[in-house]
């Protein structure tokens, strides 16, 4: 799969924290301009692959008729931020193995007129038969994504004596992005003052370790390389990747042997497995310019740097001090400031990000000379794209 | 007891012997026939051997909290006196981990590591719940 298909436009609609819009609305808005900025027509698109629909965001069926498409490659994940590399990796294959030409991955989500779903009385996550995808357990008053990041947080503090000021140092981070890009939704300074005086949400977790919720759509159009040599733009590859893990040793929102849910306890350290997405790729940690992940609790961003071995078990608490996850730090991370300040596009705002990057349209928030870039989860599924 | 207000667990084939144990305050487990592993959440094989054989096996109902959270969100109105209130998973000595409140300790001294053993609320006249409480010996 190296470098055989690229991503020839992105588009995103306008994000807010006012309901104002619906889904179908947004996510018209970002395809337009996807296809704008790829110099396509709508009648190139024969691909749709569709990460959170119903009843967060838009179904394919409804998106392909609003927009007038005519679909011969259709493909949709659950309603589940987890599933924006999958999604990728599906319209990536799709294109490379002929079934389509050019796919639109689609994200537009309100999640603020849906509220009640992110642990409320309508969490339908919860009452999946053993448990929620988190370790849901309403029957204990065990509800919401959040509970799940902090269950995680917890053992990890304890194991390794990290702490709530060192995690600060995430959402920081993102936010001084989110302040050199004109689109995010939280702009102002964040302080560690501010973090630790902000309310818990489940503890120990702050308010700021939280994402955004918000409402936005993004848009990615991935054609073949040969394709995308004729775009508008210059074409990002698709240089490797490797799926979404599952399995005992995994709870979606810690790494391996960490002891969560039913998660064995080891200490982990990455296998050949585990970092396939280099070999494909052909690169190695070191060429990474810039590593983007799916930001919905800052612990993630912990989770997600030992998973891959940008640092040890254990380490990664000290490792993000000062400034190395940030624009001019040895790793910058979710330079647009991720779900944590830009915007809940679930995790799509980052991958049009990479490829604005990789194209050098960031302006004041440019990593410079940046020529390969990560998508990586907590998870265990990565893209890896280059210029 | 009546008009609890809580979500109730949801009672499948598969879940119904856990509830029913937990009726009569004992914590079952399955157990597989076969390799002898006990498994939790009730699945209808054994995930080490697939084993269709199992049996639901008492256990010590004795562990300790492998970690826990401290709710300050108002997500279920149900919950709202109860909050600040925990969570926690408590590491069965047999194995597995459940899902539980811990009762009867102050949010600020619970720590990963420390001994429980359960106890059983009677929520309803169907369902009595498992929670944990200090271990007393």
């Amino acid at each position: 799969m190296r470098d055989r298909t690229a991503i020839i436009g992105v588009g995103t609609s306008r994000f807010s924290k006012a309901p104002t819009e619906t889904p179908m609305r947004l996510a018209a808005q970002a395809f337009k301009s996807a296809l704008a900025d790829a110099g396509l027509t709508r009648d190139d698109v024969d691909g749709l692959a569709i990460n959170i629909g119903w009843p967060l965001g838009v179904d394919y069926d409804r998106f392909a008729e609003a927009l007038g498409l005519r679909i011969t490659f259709a493909d949709q994940s659950w309603t589940h931020g987890r599933f924006v590399g999958p999604t990728l990796q599906h319209a990536a294959m799709a294109v490379a193995s002929g079934l389509a030409r050019c796919v639109a991955c689609v994200c537009g989500v309100s999640f603020i007129q849906e509220r009640g779903l992110l642990g409320g009385p309508g969490d339908f996550e919860g009452t999946r038969e053993e448990g929620g995808t988190h370790e849901e357990n309403p029957v204990y008053g065990l509800t919401a994504p959040a509970a799940g990041a902090a269950l995680s947080a917890q053992r990890y503090f304890a194991l390794y004596g990290a702490t709530s000021e060192q995690l600060a140092a995430v959402p920081i981070a993102f936010r001084k992005h989110a302040g050199l890009n004109p689109a995010a939704i939280m702009r102002e300074h964040l302080t560690l003052d501010d973090h630790q005086q902000s309310r818990f949400i489940v503890e120990p977790l702050h308010l700021f370790d939280c994402c955004l919720v918000s409402d936005g759509a993004a848009v990615v159009l991935v054609t073949t390389a040969e394709r995308a040599r004729d775009g508008a733009k210059p074409p990002v590859f698709i240089g490797g990747m490797q799926g979404m893990r599952a399995g005992r040793d995994e709870f979606l929102f810690a790494t391996p042997g960490l002891g969560i849910g039913q998660q064995r306890e080891f200490r982990y350290t990455p296998t050949e497995e585990q970092l396939a997405v280099y070999r494909m790729a052909g690169v190695a940690h070191a060429d990474v310019d810039a590593l983007y992940t799916y930001d919905a609790f800052s612990p993630l961003v912990w989770f997600v740097l030992e998973r891959f071995g940008f640092c040890g078990l254990g380490e990664a608490a000290a490792w993000t001090q000062k400034g190395r996850i940030e624009l001019g730090g040895e790793l910058p991370m979710n330079t647009s400031g991720g779900l944590l300040s830009e915007a809940h596009v679930s995790g799509w705002n980052s991958i049009v990000e990479i490829v604005r990057q990789l194209r050098g349209e960031c302006g004041q928030r440019q990593v410079s000379g940046a020529r390969v870039m990560q998508w990586a989860t907590a998870w265990g599924d990565s893209t890896i794209f280059h210029s | 007891m009546t008009g609890y207000a809580k979500p109730l667990p949801r009672i499948t084939p598969d879940n119904r012997p856990f509830w029913d144990a937990t009726r009569r305050h004992q914590l079952a487990l399955q157990r597989c026939a076969d390799c002898a592993r006990f498994r939790y959440p009730p699945a209808p094989v054994c995930p080490e051997c697939l084993s269709d054989r199992a049996e639901w096996t008492a256990v010590s109902g004795r562990g300790v909290v492998s970690t826990f959270v401290v709710f300050h969100q108002r997500y279920f109105t149900s919950f709202a006196p109860d909050i600040p209130y925990n969570v926690v998973q408590v590491q069965l000595d047999e194995g597995p981990r459940l899902t539980a409140n811990l009762v009867d300790v102050p949010n600020a001294e619970i720590s990963i590591g420390m001994r429980v053993e359960v106890v059983f609320d009677d929520v309803t006249s169907e369902i009595s719940l498992p929670r944990f409480r200090r271990a007393t010996t």
